[in-house]
């Protein structure tokens, strides 16, 4: 990128006045791109300020090894629940995205013709452009009752009567108004398109002389995705797994809406009751406390900051972690 | 088939090939599902939604059979003649273009200017103009070498700032004048320029000016009229230059260039006649309309939580309208400034280098960061930092607009990278600086890429709600903002507060009607980005 067109010999030089001219425009640009650290800064001091004073108030250790979170009634400020909250969504939506984002990725990039990849992109991308808030409403409104319609669910897996064994039971109960459930199906959803885009860009970019080995091999087109393709792309599609997951606990509209507001420690060992009843994540406590409008200032006021602070270092702890697999494990061809 | 058993054969036809084979079929088969199950459950919870807000199956079959005669069937006949003829589809899609684009543009641009007092607008388009136009003619007229071009971005601030100190004493002067005025100025003005311009390059100054002098003529003669039948001067005025007069430009340019394809021109007039046609023939026949929530009083209305015939969302959709467009004004110069800098400028080594790699892993992981985390920058900057009252248009657009900065920068270091370096050092030969190769080679290429990058980023920031919670940008207002630093509502906020409401003609009717209105808005600015990007895209 870095042409030289200015290092002319001496009876080409520029005119003084152009060069200054030249010099002014460079250093506009520079400051806009500079701008953007600033915003980095401004986010960094944004939190810290504000979740320190809520940290010297409440001890740290109290805030994170906390089980019970209700900053109005009873005061108590520990993040658990939240957290829980956040890694149910994030567990049950990357259990959709991540399967068929991927499966989305190999079919794009070793199955469809030009014609269907040219329908199929912008229609997976639309997938992640729809505003959160639909999500969150289509979610309350129309996927809660109509899974609510085949619930509740047992099945006998392992009979009574059988010896040795205990008896084991399937239950899925039915479901609440808000749930992490529907929440989890819909960010799901959205999240299909992160993958599905990065890992086919790696999945293309593995190149065509391995595939051609495979087939030279007498391997079939199964195989030449699965053994080949697939494990050489490893670092692009782990990147995109990662970069998912990073969306799906930064989403905040869609399980605010279709969670709830009930911040609650994960039930053992039923663990599908979690998915059956509402939650809270960190997110959606955020949004709880800012539409409380306790402006006033006070520990739960500034507790927005501890959260979004929390937030900001797991995302950010994420998106390094990606950008860092894609460089260590990229093969380079 | 036939071939495949042939070759199995000769290989000796295993059961074991016959496994491979199946097995294959299995998983390309589960590939394509995998594709679909987003799209298709997305498609479904589409449908239910719009069920919801258009209820067609309260319409008798008649009002089925109405439309069908006048809307769908034309349209389908005329499609079908255009689909082998490229050159009627060339002068279709311009007519489409010009017809639903100024349709849209004279609604948006009238609804927009009314919230914020046409006066003000005009007071402050005027003062930002002048300088600007002032320095330009200097440009034009002087030999010497100035800095005219860094001069202009400063006059236009310049002219602001002034026009933000003598508002107040001159609005009561320029208040004397009749609304429409201020629309004419506004609109029919720049529509008349622009029509000069482009006469002009074709056929000489004085048609332009002619031209020009017609447009002009045209909406002072609507106006009069639009008077003394008692109508609302100002927004035909609005309709007729930001309608009428790019319509009858492209019709009148598709007839002369382009004779075999004229007929295409009728494509949007199809549309719109049946609609009306449909609408007229179920109003004198006295035939039962669809029970439908999106009508004109949730599109023209204010909001009402108990009644949902009252229900309107037109301060939302206003709002968000001058939210993004501010947003836009605010991020997009920074944000193609900064994507030049690192693909153009910045060096590959050296501390400079090193810098700019800086930048590029900070600004991915700005992309990166939860909405929820800039509406808490938005909280701290401007309401804590700068002072700004709770949830105003300043502090909605600045917050969300630092959100859409990654996205514009990322998309425009795209579009400029696809510009072949070629071009550059073609021009660099000529002798061309670098900032004039930038400004009259490299822009011009990428300009398509970028607008297909700061559309997508504009229709991702018009549903954003989480950064506006935060803020505390108000849920329910009764009127639209009436200036920058008046507060706001926006649409998603609403349908986020509404979807509470339990009652069954909100849950079911109301909300689903304005989540419609909003996935419009988005799903408008998505196709014309992909319009743009199919037209002008670059295919290297």
């Amino acid at each position: 990128m870095s042409n030289e067109p200015e290092s002319g010999v001496g009876s080409l030089q520029r005119s003084g006045f152009v060069v200054r001219k030249e010099r002014l425009y460079g250093r506009l640009i520079a400051a806009c791109a500079v701008l953007t650290i600033l915003v980095t800064v401004g986010i960094i001091l944004a939190l810290s300020g504000r979740a320190f004073s809520f940290w010297s108030q409440i001890s740290p250790i109290a805030f994170f090894t906390g089980t019970s979170w209700s900053p109005v009634i009873a005061e108590s400020y520990g993040v658990l629940p939240l957290v829980s909250g956040t890694l149910i969504v994030t567990i049950f939506s990357a259990l959709i995205a991540l399967p068929v984002g991927l499966a989305a990725a190999i079919y794009l990039s070793e199955y469809a013709s030009d014609k269907a990849r040219s329908i199929l992109k912008p229609a997976l991308e639309i997938l992640a452009g729809v505003p959160t808030v639909i999500y969150g409403y289509m979610a309350l409104v129309y996927v809660t009752p109509l899974i609510d319609s085949f619930l509740p669910f047992s099945v006998e897996l392992i009979p009574s009567g059988v010896p040795v064994l205990p008896e084991f039971t399937f239950v899925m109960p039915s479901l609440g108004t808000f749930n992490a459930l529907s929440a989890s199906i819909v960010v799901g959803i959205m999240i299909i398109p992160m993958v599905s885009s990065i890992s086919e860009d790696a999945l293309s970019a593995v190149p065509d002389s391995l595939r051609q080995g495979g087939y030279g091999l007498g391997s079939t087109k199964f195989d030449v995705s699965t053994r080949i393709v697939v494990p050489s792309a490893t670092s692009g599609i782990v990147a995109s797994y990662v970069l998912a997951i990073s969306r799906a606990i930064g989403e905040t509209m869609a399980v605010t809406m279709a969670m709830g507001m009930s911040p609650q420690m994960p039930y053992f060992p039923n663990v599908l009751r979690n998915l059956a009843e509402s939650s809270q994540t960190i997110t959606a406590a955020m949004v709880q406390i800012a539409g409380a409008d306790s402006y006033g200032g006070g520990p739960t006021y500034e507790a927005l900051f501890a959260l979004g602070l929390t937030l900001f270092a797991i995302t950010l702890t994420m998106n390094i972690l990606a950008e860092l697999v894609r460089r260590r494990f990229r093969e380079e061809y | 088939m036939a071939t495949e058993e042939t070759t199995s054969d000769q290989l000796g036809q295993s059961a074991e090939l016959r496994l491979q084979k199946l097995k294959g079929q299995v998983f390309e088969v589960a590939l394509v599902a995998a594709t679909l199950v987003g799209i298709v459950s997305l498609l479904v919870l589409f449908a239910q939604i719009s069920n919801d807000a258009f209820q067609p199956g309260t319409a008798s079959s008649t009002w089925f059979l109405v439309y069908f005669g006048t809307l769908v069937a034309p349209t389908a006949a005329f499609t079908l003649y255009a689909r082998r003829r490229p050159a009627v589809r060339t002068a279709n899609a311009l007519a489409f273009a010009a017809v639903f684009g100024g349709l849209l543009l004279s609604f948006v641009t009238y609804a927009v200017v009314d919230a914020l007092s046409p006066y003000d607008v005009f007071i402050y388009a005027f003062f930002a103009s002048l300088p600007p136009a002032l320095v330009l003619a200097y440009d034009r007229t002087t030999d010497k070498q100035t800095y005219t071009g860094p001069l202009l971005p400063v006059s236009i601030l310049v002219g602001i700032g002034v026009a933000a100190l003598v508002d107040g004493p001159i609005s009561g002067l320029v208040g004397i004048a009749a609304e429409w005025i201020m629309y004419f100025g506004l609109v029919t003005v720049p529509a008349a320029l622009l029509v000069a311009w482009r006469t002009a390059s074709r056929r000489g100054r004085r048609t332009g000016a002619v031209a020009g002098g017609v447009v002009a003529a045209g909406a002072l003669a609507v106006a009069v009229a639009s008077i003394s039948l008692g109508t609302n001067a100002s927004l035909l005025v609005v309709l007729y230059s930001a309608f009428a007069v790019p319509t009858g430009y492209v019709i009148w340019r598709s007839v002369k260039t382009n004779p075999e394809g004229r007929i295409g021109v009728a494509g949007p007039f199809i549309i719109l006649g049946g609609v009306l046609l449909g609408a007229s023939i179920v109003e004198q026949f006295a035939i039962e309309n669809p029970d439908s929530y999106l009508t004109p009083t949730l599109l023209l209305e204010s909001w009402d939580g108990l009644t949902a015939s009252n229900a309107g969302v037109y301060p939302q959709i206003v709002g968000s309208i001058i939210i993004v467009g501010f947003m836009a004004v605010l991020a997009f110069p920074v944000g193609i400034g900064a994507a030049i800098y690192l693909e153009e400028y910045a060096p590959d080594a050296g501390l400079r280098g090193r810098l700019a790699t800086l930048l590029e892993v900070n600004i991915s992981n700005l992309a990166g960061v939860p909405s929820v985390v800039y509406g808490l920058l938005g909280l701290a900057l401007f309401r804590r930092t700068l002072g700004f009252g709770t949830g105003i248009v300043v502090s909605a657009a600045g917050t969300l607009g630092l959100l859409i900065l990654p996205i514009v920068i990322v998309s425009t270091q795209e579009a400029l990278r696809s510009v072949p370096d070629d071009l550059r050092q073609g021009s660099y030969g000529m002798g061309a600086s670098r900032w004039q190769t930038l400004r009259e080679v490299v822009l011009p290429e990428a300009i398509p890429g970028t607008l297909t990058g700061t559309i997508l980023a504009l229709a991702r920031a018009i549903g954003e709600t989480a950064p506006l919670v935060i803020i505390a940008v108000a849920t329910t207002k009764y009127s639209p903002p009436s200036g920058l630093f008046s507060s706001a509502t926006a649409l998603p906020l609403q349908i986020f507060a509404a979807s509470a409401n339990a009652k069954p003609e909100f849950r079911h009717g109301v909300v689903p009607a304005a989540a419609v209105v909003l996935l419009i808005l988005m799903l408008l600015m998505n196709a014309t980005a992909i319009v743009i990007r199919n037209k002008y895209g670059r295919t290297n």
